[in-house]
């Protein structure tokens, strides 16, 4: 398995998901992964508007929304370069994995995949101070729908251990 | 929005993709399907002969294994039947949607989801004390690939709160 080729590529699977973004993940593919912040920026450009468009906010509620998604967006970036930093230490042990190496990706795997969920549950909190519950509710669907498309994407990139 | 479509196109969409797990094309479900449980029971199975297929369990690892994997299975269950009865609650409230009801459909949700991170961190645990570190590790992968299969399909399926 080549160093950083397949983290690049799981991220730019993930980025051509998002509307209008293939043309630029395709044009990533062959790059390396020093892309990788270029990658995510990307990603959470596209999603941000993907996500106010869906939101079918009123014009009170957008100034209260932005801020806070933001925030969120901050938060979920840190995340994104959790997983691409495992993803490349998954890539570099691949071929002569030991079991120790494979402890500690299970241990990062398990404890990313739960700070995932804990940082929806923390904004979907904050979010309830601002909108109306039908308009959170609609946010939690939404971001659901973009990561379950992203990772679904990212998954079919990165081979099982073996 | 009628709930039997919900729960008839759920399983439509969850079946199939289970095979998408494996890296062949092993045959899915074939023929009408018309009841949930069964259905719900199909997916069980379709998810065990993956495992079957791409852990390589020898005798041994497979006796120490399964207990722990019929055991969690059975546990998931329980949670894909309260995902199932918020989705009919969701369905049946959708063209009147409340504040209450979406505050209390985004809470169970979020409930939902925090207990199925709490089992799988659990049973990927207690997997890892019976296999080896790598084939725990590949369990974690297929798990986690076989959830995100099926959320990218359940996801595209329900319409946004409103």
């Amino acid at each position: 398995m080549k160093l950083h080729a397949r983290p690049l590529l799981a991220l730019a699977a993930a980025l051509a998901l998002l509307e209008g973004a293939a043309p630029a993940a395709a044009q990533t593919m062959g790059s390396t992964y020093d892309d990788t912040q270029l990658l995510i920026s990307q990603i959470q450009t596209d999603k941000r508007a993907i996500v106010l468009k869906s939101m079918d906010l009123t014009d009170t509620e957008v100034p209260k929304f932005t801020p806070i998604y933001d925030e969120y967006q901050k938060e979920r970036k840190e995340l994104y370069e959790r997983a691409a930093d495992l993803l490349n230490k998954y890539a570099s042990n691949y071929d002569s994995m030991t079991d120790a190496a494979a402890k500690s990706i299970l241990k990062d795997f398990l404890k990313l995949q739960e700070d995932k969920l804990s940082l929806t549950k923390k904004y979907a909190k904050r979010f309830d101070t601002v909108l109306p519950p039908a308009k959170v509710l609609r946010w939690a669907q939404v971001e659901n729908k973009l990561n379950a498309l992203m990772d679904f994407q990212g998954a079919r990139a990165v081979p099982l251990a073996h | 929005m009628r709930i039997a479509s919900i729960a008839l196109g759920l399983a439509l969409a969850v079946v199939p993709v289970l095979s998408q797990a494996a890296d062949d094309n092993q045959p899915g479900t074939q023929g009408v399907l018309t009841d949930q449980q069964i259905l719900v029971s199909q997916v069980q199975t379709d998810k065990r002969s993956v495992y079957t297929q791409k852990l390589g369990l020898t005798d041994s690892e497979s006796r120490s294994f399964w207990p722990i994997y019929d055991e969690y299975e059975s546990k998931v269950k329980k949670l894909d039947d309260r995902f199932l009865d918020m989705l009919n609650d969701y369905a049946s409230q959708y063209d009147t949607l409340t504040d209450d009801q979406a505050a209390a459909l985004l809470k169970e949700r979020m409930s939902i989801e925090k207990d199925r991170m709490a089992l799988k961190q659990r049973y990927t645990a207690k997997v890892a004390a019976v296999l080896p570190p790598k084939k725990a590790l590949r369990y974690a992968q297929l798990e986690t690939r076989i959830e995100i299969l099926i959320r990218s399909q359940v996801y595209g399926l329900i319409p946004l709160a409103r």
